[in-house]
């Protein structure tokens, strides 16, 4: 019942396949293993995809399906106004919110964990504190941030207009050039403790042997960062910037809850997941048939890209060792 | 101690059955329903309905109780519809009528999915027009004519707002009306000795006023899209030819480039010095904040917001006028742009239709509308009914005077997309300075005329 | 015992400040906002909308039993509490098994199972809505709290498997070879020896599990219909609508609704830290 067995990584050297057993079970056993969560998994999550890609061949009208249509569905997605005009323009801001992410909330995550990590006083509650917002509802986050960035009534407004700094006090979520920004920070506000833990999680793996042996050959502490704890943080890296990827591209209820259905003001905050939620529970009679198609286009880049960004990072690690 | 697995296992069963459980009280009301059900075959003639229904009101009362459920977008109206139910169940003891509201933003959403299956709505309300036909298509509502015999005491006018466009059969009993017109602060206009304006120039001599005094003249907001047609249509409807220009575009001897229509536009942009700063900043819940805590003289908007400054504001003193016609107009006299909001039907999947049906027809009553008026404070679309409030006296006064339609709505939200909702960001690009009028109009008619075919 | 992780230099006091600074500054950016939603919870609304930021003339905890009782809260949170936890058991339970034997063998497939279960974890989910409703519907599993129990623990069982069976791939062979000599079976190795030693990656697990869930109200909102089902956020919705000019009880009803989330994380930070620190090393 002890815990401290469950540690064993850190001193033994690792080697492939440490544990693993050679002598598989016979397959009944293994089956019995698998197949509630391979069930679970495929009836709930795998069939209800693989239906999206049926549908978006389909016609339908209101909930109820009509004839096969062929590409017709994407072919609408790609020519009918205004449609023809948002989704490339969501398509970029997606991309853009993934920049701003990673350059803003993943730089800060890994500062954190890098701080917390030499420091020895109220690093469990500095850890603790970044990541609460993470416990709250993205709408309630969205519904908070917008009070307090609202401009004639938001507290931050009124703070930087009473230190002085009247000229940047602004519409921050009503101007197109500021919304996205600001939305891009606040979610960081929100999820900055996920890739802190993550990373502290990392440096925490790297052993106390390499740090010692680059203190003696006299390492700065920041070429002991950039030499030794980066490289081996690339696994985390990795793992970081495809969940950022994921999450961004699919991001939707934070830019609900501050820029509207639409994605105001004047779309500039409109991204992929508000153009699929408006397609398919506000468009016309054959919304469904869109959606899907829109569903299946957003699957096949959302995971098509994470599989080239792991192999990508695979392949940088394989350099490096 | 057996097994950590053994233990999670039973936990596991343990909440599960639990979950199952918990379903109970929910199950034991469906076999309540089916009698209901049963004597109701779902593809009766929509002719024989009202016989079957006259015969079988006797028994009805000796009947098992029944519950109805009724799915509304209107959670402020809450209390009051569970006040109008309860006079319902009274004359009804079988019926237990239950108010269902969900949030407006994610009404659509719910109702796409929630007319199918089990547990879904017995009676629902419909958006008007163009917002009800992917119901009708998929057939998920009951049509009512012939079953329903309140639906005589409306006019054709009003039931095009609940009738499917292709089968011409109508879905649902309107419920109420909406009009427009600006809203203003008596208090601050007779401090600044300020009376309602009667030509564009007195109104913006207003709107100067109130600038100068340190007001903000309109308080209206960019920030939510669908505001703006609405504060179009508020200030610009005489100026494009209303009713007018609407037989014309319809007949297709005109599209949304016309000169006039671009011109309405262009009022939008004319006015926007006297809105707030940063105007596409500002939310809607902002500018009834900025009206009721009377930092706005005016707020250009709907009889749908009576309820909420009576609630909010009751020391508020609030008059409302039509907004005069502006220079050029092609009518010489001010609009009242109104239409039908919505109505209740029935869900074609419900376990009890004819309770349902027996309800909606209740709500197509003088009783009912009057109640709907008095308690919910927007106005009934039933003959005989009369607001108790003076605010929304005027408006149906005025929209007896000068009706005309809120034409994006009425007859713009057939197809996907809508003239609201083009019109709604064309605007608020056209206020951020990214678009010129001409080019909101162009963007409108570009879109409407994906789906829209003029009748010859 | 610390001069190892930082060398000594005369900068290390300046920087230490710095870093002091930052950590400060930025614990105050994330808490202020969170103690201004604590206060206006404790203000009556006329105050917030004249003054939005300002502490609490008297404190007044009446928009919480208002939140509590009128907003049917009592309700809304059993059910989240019910359909929360369930989901998060059932994919724990059924991600343990499976992870364990991905983890633990090489079989044939077993690769590609692995790949197979960690594609989840790319899957925009929520766009198959519209299939999973018709799904559940000819399942008879629509407003019914166990349908989207199944729904809910489907989608958590690709993280469950990438934590765990990284996890159980790390214990030592000795362990399962002692107790197979034993005469143990599988099922015994599994539950007796090795569950135990994962303990906290069954902590992360449960907590990455539970906070999203815990949130979601875009699945109950389509698939419950029964007030008497729904689940907190899905209250919050119409709550925001039904008390929209009510902003006291609204932020009375949001730390009602996060409270129980941010207690667990109290109680499973340290365990969670562990987990992740494990699941990360490989």
């Amino acid at each position: 019942m002890t815990v401290s067995t469950a540690k064993p990584t850190r001193g033994k050297k690792r080697k492939r396949a440490k544990g693993v057993g050679t002598g598989a079970p016979p397959w009944e056993i293994i089956a019995l293993f698998i197949l509630p969560a391979f069930l679970l998994y495929t009836i709930f999550m795998i069939w209800p995809l693989f239906q999206s890609l049926y549908f978006s061949f389909f016609e339908f009208k209101g909930l109820a399906r009509g004839g096969f249509v062929g590409l017709r569905n994407f072919h609408e997605l790609f020519t009918r106004y205004p449609l023809n005009e948002q989704l490339p323009r969501a398509f970029w801001h997606n991309v853009y919110f993934f920049i701003g992410t990673m350059l803003i909330q993943n730089t800060m995550g890994l500062l954190f964990a890098k701080l917390l990590y030499a420091s020895r006083f109220g690093k469990r509650f500095f850890q603790t504190v970044f990541t609460l917002p993470y416990l709250i509802s993205a709408l309630v986050v969205g519904y908070l941030w917008s009070l307090m960035l609202n401009p004639l009534f938001g507290p931050v407004n009124q703070i930087l207009r009473a230190i002085g700094l009247e000229s940047l006090a602004r519409p921050w979520l009503g101007d197109p050039a500021t919304a996205l920004p600001a939305i891009i920070l606040v979610n960081a506000w929100q999820w900055v403790g996920f890739p802190m833990l993550l990373f502290s999680a990392g440096l925490a793996n790297i052993s106390n042997e390499l740090r010692e042996a680059a203190h003696i050959d006299g390492a700065t502490s920041w070429k002991l960062f950039r030499h030794i704890e980066l490289p081996l943080l690339l696994p985390v890296i990795g793992i970081v910037t495809v969940l950022t990827f994921i999450g961004n591209f699919n991001v939707f209820g934070i830019v609900w809850a501050m820029g509207g259905v639409n994605g105001e003001p004047a779309g500039a905050t409109d991204v992929l997941g508000l153009v699929f939620y408006r397609t398919a529970f506000r468009g016309g009679v054959d919304a469904f048939g869109l959606a899907s198609a829109l569903a299946v286009l957003m699957f096949i880049f959302i995971f098509g890209v994470s599989m080239l960004m792991l192999r990508y990072f695979r392949h940088m690690e394989e350099n490096l060792t | 101690m057996k097994s950590t697995l053994f233990k999670l296992t039973l936990f596991l069963l343990l909440i599960v059955m639990l979950a199952g459980c918990a379903q109970k009280p929910a199950d034991t009301q469906a076999p309540a329903q089916k009698p209901a059900a049963t004597q109701a075959p779902a593809q009766e003639k929509p002719t024989e309905a009202p016989k079957e229904m006259a015969t079988e009101a006797p028994k009805a009362e000796e009947m098992a109780p029944v519950t109805l459920t009724v799915w509304s977008w209107r959670t402020e109206d809450e209390d009051a519809y569970n006040e109008i139910f309860d006079v319902y169940e009274q004359a009804h003891p079988n019926v237990t009528v239950e108010f269902v509201p969900f949030v407006a933003t994610d009404y659509n959403n719910i109702l796409a999915t929630g007319l199918t299956g089990e547990g879904g709505p017995d009676v629902v309300q419909l958006r008007a027009y163009g917002g009800l036909q992917p119901l009708v298509e998929a057939g998920q509502l009951l049509p009512l004519d012939g079953k329903v015999k309140t639906l005589s005491n409306f006019s054709p006018d009003l039931l095009k707002g609940a009738m499917g466009v292709k089968d011409g059969h109508i879905y649902g009993v309107p419920f109420g009306i909406q009009t427009l017109a600006a809203y203003y602060n008596k208090g601050i206009f007779e401090k600044l000795g300020l009376s309602e304006p009667t030509t564009w120039d007195e109104f913006i001599n207003v709107l100067e006023t109130l600038k100068k005094e340190g007001y903000i003249p309109i308080a209206a907001p960019a920030k939510d899209t669908w505001m703006l047609p609405i504060i179009h249509d508020t200030v610009g409807a005489p100026r494009y030819g209303g009713p007018e220009f609407e037989k014309k575009i319809l007949a297709g001897e005109t599209d949304f480039t016309d000169p006039n229509y671009v011109a309405s536009i262009q009022l939008v942009k004319d006015l926007q010095p006297y809105m707030p700063d940063n105007v596409v900043g500002v939310s809607y819940q902002d500018a009834r904040t900025l009206f009721l805590t009377e930092r706005a003289g005016l707020f250009l908007g709907g009889s749908f917001e009576v309820g909420y400054w009576r609630n909010e504001g009751p020391e508020l003193d609030i008059g409302i006028f039509r907004v005069p016609p502006a220079p050029d107009s092609v009518l010489d006299h001010p609009l009242t742009p109104g239409w039908m909001d919505g109505s209740y039907g029935v869900n074609a999947n419900s376990d009890a239709k004819e309770e349902a049906i027996k309800l909606v027809e209740w709500m197509g009553t003088k009783e009912f509308g009057q109640m709907f008026t008095e308690k919910i404070k927007q106005l009934s679309p039933v003959p005989g009914t009369e607001p108790k409030d003076p605010v929304l006296a005027q408006f149906a006064k005025f929209y007896e005077e000068t009706p005309a339609s809120y034409m994006l709505l009425v007859d713009f939200r057939y197809g996907d997309p809508s003239g609201t909702t083009l019109m709604g960001n064309g605007i608020q690009k056209m206020l951020l300075g990214e678009m010129t009028a001409e080019e909101v109009a162009q963007s409108l008619q570009e879109g409407i005329s994906q789906w829209f075919k003029p009748k010859q | 015992m610390s001069q190892h992780i930082h060398p000594s230099s005369r900068r290390i006091n300046l920087a230490s400040i710095g870093a002091n600074v930052l950590l400060w500054g930025y614990a105050a950016i994330v808490i202020l906002p969170l103690l201004l939603v604590v206060s206006n919870a404790l203000r009556p609304t006329r105050e917030i909308f004249k003054n939005p930021v300002g502490l609490p003339t008297s404190p007044s905890f009446e928009s919480f039993v208002k939140a509590w009782e009128e907003a049917s809260f009592n309700i809304y949170f059993f059910n989240s509490l019910l359909i929360t936890v369930a989901s998060v058991l059932l994919a724990t339970a059924v991600s343990a098994l499976a992870g364990y034997m991905l983890g633990r063998y090489k079989f044939r497939g077993s690769m590609l199972l692995t790949a197979y279960f960690l594609a989840g974890l790319m899957l925009p989910f929520r766009l198959a809505i519209v299939p999973l409703f018709l799904l559940l519907n000819d399942m008879g599993l629509i407003d019914n709290r166990l349908g989207l129990i199944l729904v809910y623990a489907a989608t958590g069982i690709p993280f469950s498997i990438f934590i765990l069976s990284s996890f159980f791939r790390q214990l030592p062979k000795e362990l399962s070879e002692a107790a197979r000599i034993d005469g143990a079976g599988e099922f015994t190795i599994f539950g007796r020896i090795m569950l135990p030693l994962v303990r906290p990656a069954l902590a992360t697990v449960i907590v990455f599990q539970f906070v999203p869930l815990w949130n979601d109200f875009f699945f109950p909102l389509v698939l419950l219909r029964s007030t008497d089902k729904w689940t907190l956020p899905v209250g919050m919705t119409r709550f925001f609508g039904e008390f929209q000019a009510d902003w006291s009880t609204l932020f009375a009803g949001l730390i009602i609704t996060t409270l129980p989330l941010i207690i667990i994380f109290l109680l499973a930070t340290k365990q969670i830290i562990a987990g992740l620190t494990a699941g990360i090393g490989k």
